[in-house]
């Protein structure tokens, strides 16, 4: 007993911020979801109003749930191919690679802001570097984030920016994957595609769903670039879900819809998640 | 032997936990040491000005502490949120739910019926004596129209910008265009802008001749408004809203709305010295009275001119929609009345002519007829004779500003992001404006059922 007084004390530090500054307030906005609530008058009950109005009464929640969906079904995917392939490229044996590593690692390092405030001057229409090479090729360049077809596409491409975080992680599983399975495939006869097709990617698979499932959950909570670099628009092309609650708790104080919004967020992502472990048993492999 | 080291250890291990638990408790705790009271009664007081306004909202303070034996005020910059045109409302309104907010805060955010709506704001009207009543009944019509809420004054205005055309005398001379003679219609003006319009050999647009752009700027111009006082009610579809919003679509599409985009997705910031308008890069801009003085600091020698807007045919002359700045008294300040004495100083009721000073420093525009009789804003205009359109504006009934709802934060967003779908024809300017009032509708409907008063 007193052993574990001893245990608790030692974690008391961490236990004491994660009960004040996540599980009550991770508790509370259950309630608070349930309330008419602008964080200075008391909250009011309400019942189900607000998710009432969530899901029948605004069309912005459904388009904000859409740029947020079709911009995981896009960034997610390819941060994964490029993710896997940097790993594959930097994988080889050849000289100066840790050199290679470093360059391609470091951009995941660089704050949001800064990064996204690089990405406005590349990718500016008149101005901007991506456009200027684009026009030396002779191809006359959209106008990125000034235009609605294009904005998330632009985010999606800066996303890809900062793959180096999972680039190591990749790499990290492609070391662990046993030198004799290759040997056993080229004995076989197995080409390069064939060994990355049935070896590596099989291999690789625990590693590539546990960046899956860390790239949707992060995906779902997109916010800052879009808050830096374009405030939701150019008509609502980027209003993403976290933006949209961030603007009904303090822009319009209405934080118990907000509340109700941020429940409704995390049930997607449980859902999405849940679904995701569901399927992993069709194509992640654990063993050799 | 080795349970007796084992146990000293676990017993040392414990005291230092103990120890530096305390340790940081205390130092998280314990407050820095205040600093020497002052005598008089401190009004903390919160500002957004920034850069080179800094020091003169300082001066304008240490004015008022010299001229008390009651009150000091006490400034804090509060620097506005990047990104945000809600400027530094989380900071505020944390300190409102904290249960300690500054006395007095100053505010750009045009929100004051929606936080008073929301308990935010003390009235300031209890406050005011008959002679602050009688000096606040002497203001401009744009003073006395905004800061409203169901009969109560929550917002004391202090500023106000209202917009007038900049142009470059020199850009006129190079396109053939006499300075001297504005257009006096604003199809004339469209007209001109684009003989004022350079590309460049490869037909990049590299100069804006001009190019009327947002909603709310011109609506007003076209007898536009956006609240019925007597119905307490927004208004959207109206026949002039929609010729407003309908002309501006009309002179985008002649340039074409890509090549727009792109022109101004080059500009610099606007910020004072990087204003495209000095840069060159535009040559008539629709812009506010402070950049009268950033343009004597940054571009002394620019060549300009300023007129106000030219109404539509059968327009409205001398119009403009109007941002103000506001001095609040949030719920839970401890010195409303010293906060209270601080405002009407500041904001010209106690001394009009005082205050003309302050507003002089600032290159703002006087709230009374009295103040722009002031001998430092004659003084002004004779160094600056530009600014004679300003003044002219502030004047003016036709001015129009947001509507004194609790909604008006959301009816802000919702009417850029309708002008936005117009300008680059997503939508029709019927169909933008039907959209914005059925949301609009939608948003009342809901604050209805969630039980807020409106």
């Amino acid at each position: 007993m007193r052993k574990n007084w001893i245990g608790y004390a030692f974690i008391s530090p961490w236990l004491l911020g994660f009960l004040i500054f996540a599980a009550i307030p991770f508790l509370t906005s259950i309630y608070l979801s349930f309330t008419r609530y602008n964080i200075i008058t008391p909250p009011h009950w309400i019942g189900l109003a607000n998710y009432r109005t969530l899901l029948t009464g605004d069309p912005q929640f459904w388009k904000s749930l859409g740029v947020t969906f079709r911009y995981a079904g896009a960034a997610v995917p390819l941060g994964i191919a490029a993710g896997v392939g940097l790993a594959l490229l930097l994988n080889l044996n050849i000289k100066g690679m840790a050199v290679y590593r470093t360059i391609f690692f470091l951009p995941s390092i660089v704050p949001t802001v800064a990064t996204s405030v690089v990405f406005m001057w590349i990718l500016n229409p008149q101005i901007g570097l991506v456009n200027r090479v684009l026009k030396m090729a002779g191809i006359d360049g959209p106008a990125w984030l000034q235009s609605s077809t294009w904005a998330p596409w632009s985010l999606v491409i800066m996303s890809l920016w900062g793959v180096g975080g999972s680039m190591v992680i990749y790499l990290a599983g492609l070391k662990d994957i046993p030198v004799h399975l290759y040997e056993a495939a080229m004995i076989d006869g197995a080409g390069p595609l064939q060994r990355l097709r049935h070896v590596t990617l099989p291999m690789l698979s625990p590693v590539i769903f546990f960046n899956a499932i860390m790239g949707i959950i992060g995906v779902f909570q997109y916010f800052t670039e879009a808050y830096i670099m374009t405030h939701g628009g150019p008509e609502d092309s980027t209003h993403f879900y976290a933006l949209y609650l961030f603007e009904r708790a303090w822009r319009y104080l209405d934080m118990g819809y907000a509340s109700a919004m941020a429940w409704v967020l995390f049930l997607l992502v449980m859902g999405v998640t849940g679904f995701m472990f569901w399927s992993q048993k069709k194509w992640v492999h654990y063993d050799g | 032997m080795m349970d007796n080291g084992k146990k000293l250890l676990r017993g040392i291990l414990a005291a230092a936990l103990v120890v530096s638990i305390a340790a940081v408790s205390i130092k998280v705790t314990a407050r820095p040491p205040e600093p020497p009271k002052p005598k008089r009664i401190p009004v903390r007081f919160w500002h957004m000005w920034t850069g080179e306004w800094t020091p003169v909202m300082n001066r304008v303070v240490d004015e008022f502490n010299k001229s008390q034996d009651k009150y000091e005020v006490i400034p804090l910059l509060v620097p506005s949120e990047s990104g945000s045109s809600n400027n530094a409302s989380s900071k505020f309104l944390l300190s409102v739910a904290g249960g300690d907010p500054p006395d007095c805060m100053a505010q750009w955010s045009q929100a004051m019926s929606a936080w008073a709506q929301d308990g935010i704001l003390e009235p300031i009207d209890p406050l005011m004596s008959a002679a602050d009543k009688q000096a606040y009944a002497k203001c401009y019509p744009v003073v006395r129209k905004n800061g409203w809420y169901k009969g109560h004054l929550y917002g004391l205005v202090t500023a106000f910008d209202v917009y007038a055309c900049y142009y470059r005398a020199d850009h006129f001379r190079q396109a053939g265009l006499d300075p001297d003679r504005f257009p006096s219609t604003l199809e004339d003006l469209i007209a001109d802008g684009r003989k004022l319009d350079r590309y460049d050999d490869q037909h990049t647009l590299v100069r804006m001749g001009y190019m009327p752009e947002t909603f709310t700027n011109y609506a007003p111009a076209y007898g536009g408004e956006f609240y019925d006082p007597a119905a307490g009610k927004i208004l959207v579809d109206t026949p002039e809203n929609l010729r407003a919003l309908t002309s501006l679509v009309n002179a985008r599409n002649v340039v074409g709305n890509d090549r727009v985009v792109r022109f101004e997705a080059g500009l610099n910031s606007g910020d004072a010295g990087n204003w495209p308008f000095i840069g060159g890069q535009v040559s008539v801009q629709l812009d506010g009275e402070w950049r009268v003085q950033q343009i004597a600091q940054f571009a002394p020698g620019l060549d300009y001119r300023i007129a106000p807007l030219p109404p539509p045919a059968g327009g409205k002359k001398l119009s403009s929609f109007s941002m103000v700045d506001y001095l609040t008294i949030p719920k839970g300040a401890k010195h409303p009345e010293g906060a209270w004495e601080f405002m009407k100083f500041w904001a010209g009721l106690a001394d009009p002519e005082r205050a003309a000073k302050y507003k002089v420093w600032f290159g703002w525009l006087p709230s009374s007829p009295e103040m722009a009789n002031a001998p430092a804003f004659k003084q002004f205009v004779h160094q600056y004779p530009q600014f004679r359109t300003f003044m002219d504006l502030a004047a003016s009934d036709n001015i129009e500003a947001t509507p004194p709802v609790p909604l008006q934060v959301y009816w802000a967003d919702r009417v850029q992001a309708a002008d936005d779908l117009a300008m680059r024809g997503t939508l029709p300017p019927r169909q933008a404006l039907d959209r914005l009032q059925q949301e609009l509708d939608r948003e009342a409907a809901r604050r209805k059922e969630l039980g807020y008063e409106e």
